[in-house]
Order: C-alpha cells, then sequence, then structure tokens
C-alpha cells in the first residue's frame, strides 16, 4: 500500500470511528491541490499529501471558528506540529480539540527546506528520515560563514531585494499577534519600498526568535527568494546550547527567556565574574 | 544632563570611528542615579551620548535596541539593576536573557554584537557609570563605522540627504 493510500485509509478511519469530525489535509480539486476538510469519509479517495503546505494556521483558524465540541483532526508534517504546539502554549486553541496524524517527511524534501528534524513526535506515516544541518548547504554557507564581512555582504545584497509584501509574516504558522508591530509607523515605516532593511527584517526574526520552527513558510512565501528562515539557525541554535531549548518539541515548557535566571540559567550570564558584557568575549 | 567634553586622549586619528554615537538606556533604580550623580559631579564624560531613562531595563524590547541600529546609531547600552536587586520581581533576569538572544542574531546579519552593551548593576556611582560608558566609547571607537546598509540607507533616502 502507498503512502498516500495509508493516509486515505487513516483519514477514512478516523472519520468512521467518529474520533473526529473533520480532517484537514490536502485534497486534489481539478489537478491542484488545496487545504480541504474531509468531514465525509467517501470523500478521502481525494486526499494527497504533495506538496508540502503548512497547514496549522489554518487548523487554528478552523478550531476557533467552529463549534465548542468539533474535533478536528490533521494530517500534519513534523514543521507543523511544532507550530501547533507553539500556537496551544500560547492559548490560540485548545489543543484537545485536535488530533494530530503525523507524516514523516522523506529525506528529498528535509534537504529542499533544511530541515533539521523532519518528522513529528509520533509517525503515523512515512518513515523517519535524518534531519539535514543548514550548515551543510552550500548556498546557506555563504549566509552563515564564518566571516562578520561576509554575511553581511550577503544579507545586504538579498534584503535589498525585499519587496516588502508581508509575506514572510503573513505565511509564518506563529506570527499571530493583533496588532502586529511590522504595521506601526513607530518601527516600521509604512508605503516604504524595500522595507528598512535592519529595522522590518531583524525585529520580524527576534519575535520568532524563541518560537520559530523553522518550517521555511517564510523561505518558501518569499517572493524574491531571500532565505529569511537562515536568520533563525543561530538564534535557533543558542537556545539549544544555552538552555537544552527547542520551540515547539515540548507542549509544557515555555520558553526559557520568560523564567528567572534562578530557575533556568543562562550560561553566559552565570560565568563566575560576570558583569557586564564588556567581559565576555561574544566572538565564539 | 550628563554629556560633557570628550576626553581629547580618546579621539586619536588611529581610530576607526572618532566619535560613535551611543544611546543609553539607564534603569532609574541604577544606571539612571549613577548618570545623573556623573552630571552633577562633573565627570567627564564622552560626547555623542543620549540617556534614555526606563522605568526598568526590561522595558527595554530587542526592538528598540534593532531600532535604534537602524537608525544609524553605533552602540547601545541597556543598563539595568544588579541581577539580584531588581525592584520588578525580578524582570531584569528576562531582559538579560532577552538581549543575550539578540547577539546572535546580530551576528547573523553581521552587526557586530559587541555594539550592544548591557550591563546590570555596575553603574549605580557616578565614578562607575563615567567607567563604563568610557569603556564601552572606546570599544565603539576601535570597530570600524558601521557599513553603510546597517545605518539604514533608507532612512537617509528620506530625510533627502544622500
Amino acid at each position: 500500500m502507498s503512502l498516500v493510500e495509508d493516509a486515505r485509509l487513516k483519514a477514512k478511519n478516523a472519520l468512521e470511528e467518529g474520533l473526529v469530525d473533520g480532517v484537514l489535509a490536502l485534497a486534489r480539486v481539478e489537478d491542484e491541490p488545496y487545504p480541504y476538510v474531509f468531514e465525509d469519509a467517501a470523500e478521502t479517495g481525494m486526499l494527497e499529501l504533495e506538496p508540502k503546505w503548512l497547514l496549522a494556521k489554518l487548523a487554528m483558524n478552523i478550531l476557533r471558528s467552529s463549534r465548542q465540541d468539533y474535533r478536528l483532526g490533521i494530517i500534519c508534517r513534523g514543521c507543523d506540529e511544532r507550530a501547533l504546539n507553539e500556537l496551544s502554549k500560547r492559548n490560540q486553541f485548545d489543543p484537545a480539540r485536535l488530533h494530530v496524524i503525523g507524516l514523516a517527511c522523506s529525506a528529498e524534501q528535509a534537504r529542499i527546506c533544511l530541515c533539521t528534524k523532519p518528522y513529528p513526535a509520533s509517525i503515523a506515516l512515512g518513515e523517519k528520515s535524518e534531519g539535514f544541518d543548514p550548515r551543510e548547504d552550500e548556498r546557506a554557507r555563504m549566509f552563515l560563514s564564518d566571516d562578520p564581512g561576509t554575511r553581511m555582504q550577503h544579507w545586504a545584497a538579498e534584503l535589498s531585494r525585499c519587496i516588502k509584501c508581508y509575506g514572510c509574516r503573513n505565511s509564518c504558522p506563529i506570527c499571530v499577534c493583533e496588532p502586529c508591530k511590522l504595521e506601526d509607523d513607530l518601527w516600521v515605516r509604512r508605503g516604504e519600498i524595500p522595507a528598512d532593511m535592519v529595522s522590518y527584517h531583524l525585529i520580524r526574526a527576534f519575535h520568532l526568535s524563541d518560537t520559530c520552527v523553522a518550517c521555511g513558510g517564510c523561505t518558501d512565501a518569499c517572493p524574491v527568494n531571500i532565505p529569511l528562515m537562515l536568520l533563525q539557525v543561530a538564534m535557533r541554535e543558542t537556545l539549544a546550547n544555552n538552555y537544552g531549548y527547542e520551540a515547539g518539541t515540548d507542549l509544557e515548557r515555555l520558553s526559557p527567556v520568560l523564567s528567572d535566571l534562578t530557575i533556568e540559567p543562562c550560561p553566559p550570564l552565570m560565568e563566575p565574574g560576570w558583569l557586564d558584557s564588556l567581559k565576555v568575549n561574544h566572538e565564539t | 544632563m550628563t554629556q560633557e567634553i570628550l576626553l581629547s586622549d580618546h579621539a586619536e586619528s588611529t581610530r576607526h570611528n572618532a566619535a560613535p554615537k551611543v544611546v543609553v538606556f539607564a534603569c532609574k533604580w541604577c544606571a539612571l542615579i549613577g548618570a545623573d550623580a556623573a552630571g552633577k559631579n562633573k565627570v567627564q564624560l564622552p560626547v555623542n551620548f543620549r540617556v534614555i531613562p526606563v522605568e526598568c531595563a526590561s522595558r527595554v524590547e530587542a526592538d528598540a535596541v534593532i531600532r535604534a541600529f537602524s537608525s544609524g546609531i553605533d552602540g547601545v547600552a541597556v543598563m539595568g539593576c544588579h541581577l539580584g536587586g531588581c525592584r520588578y520581581n525580578n524582570a531584569n533576569h528576562r531582559a538579560a536573557k532577552r538581549l543575550e538572544l539578540l547577539r546572535p542574531l546580530l551576528d547573523t546579519v553581521g552587526i557586530d554584537s559587541r555594539r550592544l552593551f548591557t550591563s546590570f548593576g555596575t553603574a549605580h556611582e557616578h565614578h562607575q557609570f563615567a567607567d563604563v560608558i568610557g569603556e564601552f566609547y572606546r570599544r565603539l571607537q576601535d570597530l570600524p563605522p558601521v557599513q553603510a546598509w546597517s545605518r539604514s540607507n533608507m532612512n537617509d533616502y528620506r530625510r533627502g540627504d544622500t
């Protein structure tokens, strides 16, 4: 049985058993894939798995706008699952109403997304494949190189092409703030193209510093192909090194930047004799 | 309040950046007292820095630091209370962690994270304030000027002076 047939069967069973009221997945309609909520078990023949399509925000909106006892199933990849965990940690919806059918990505997909963890916590479909380190990628290496001058050059060239479509923000499964700072003239002047390279992009990136699940939605959405996800790599690594924290992997654990240093110490700030950042060499 | 004349020996021609612009966010319970006292005692301080009083260091969002860099500031200092002495439920711990997390992002795009200076409880006295500001100022002088793009050429276009 092929992977997609297996997925159709799992969705069908979930609906027939009454486990869920609907299953959110992709459907092939007139030869194009679209997100679709399957509520009738007979329709599951249209269900598709490809291409990668982030469904987390859609699932959130469906749960918010449906009746309170509506239970939604979702066929989702590792990145989507982590995004859903982050959203429910932020009380955007009740995780008890969500039934996740986890889909592991292929090694090829992981390579395209530069994904370090191309599988959900519990895999119902597909085989677990190894993650891909973004620093191994030829193109990504220019943006993460050891030389600050080279990095700056590459980022300046890339970000100057920005047409400020807000696609990176809109496609992000975790950008849910209302109102958004990127629409406030104090931080980012509206109607100015290209976007202010430092304030627009770095404010957006920093708002996701401890939330980014590296789904690559921003990179995929960018019409001028700026590899925006690579802005997050260093911050994600810092969180992993300093606190052993990875966004979206734990439904309970909150971001370590929200806690006291006595509860979750930050090693660079804990060195003996640390008083201020003049004494610490950050160029490591 | 606290701007004094730059000590002339700091402005040697060998420095990369003779007069860096600095914004200091000072917690009103600690560093602001030091800054005030430095002014009252007529301590010699570098020019080109501005103190912005804040209720607590945690009031300084990373966004404010980023916005400062984008408007052409060479260095940002955030100074709060000692890590055991916050008046707001250890809010300065969050500020310390948050700004520590901002460093890798600044470094990623090539803005040297040494341009962001964080200090907790080291600037309560006027001479302490003068010392840390002076040390930070000299460090900024040694760093090459911020590249044109992070000085935000957008801001220059806006003012029409390019």
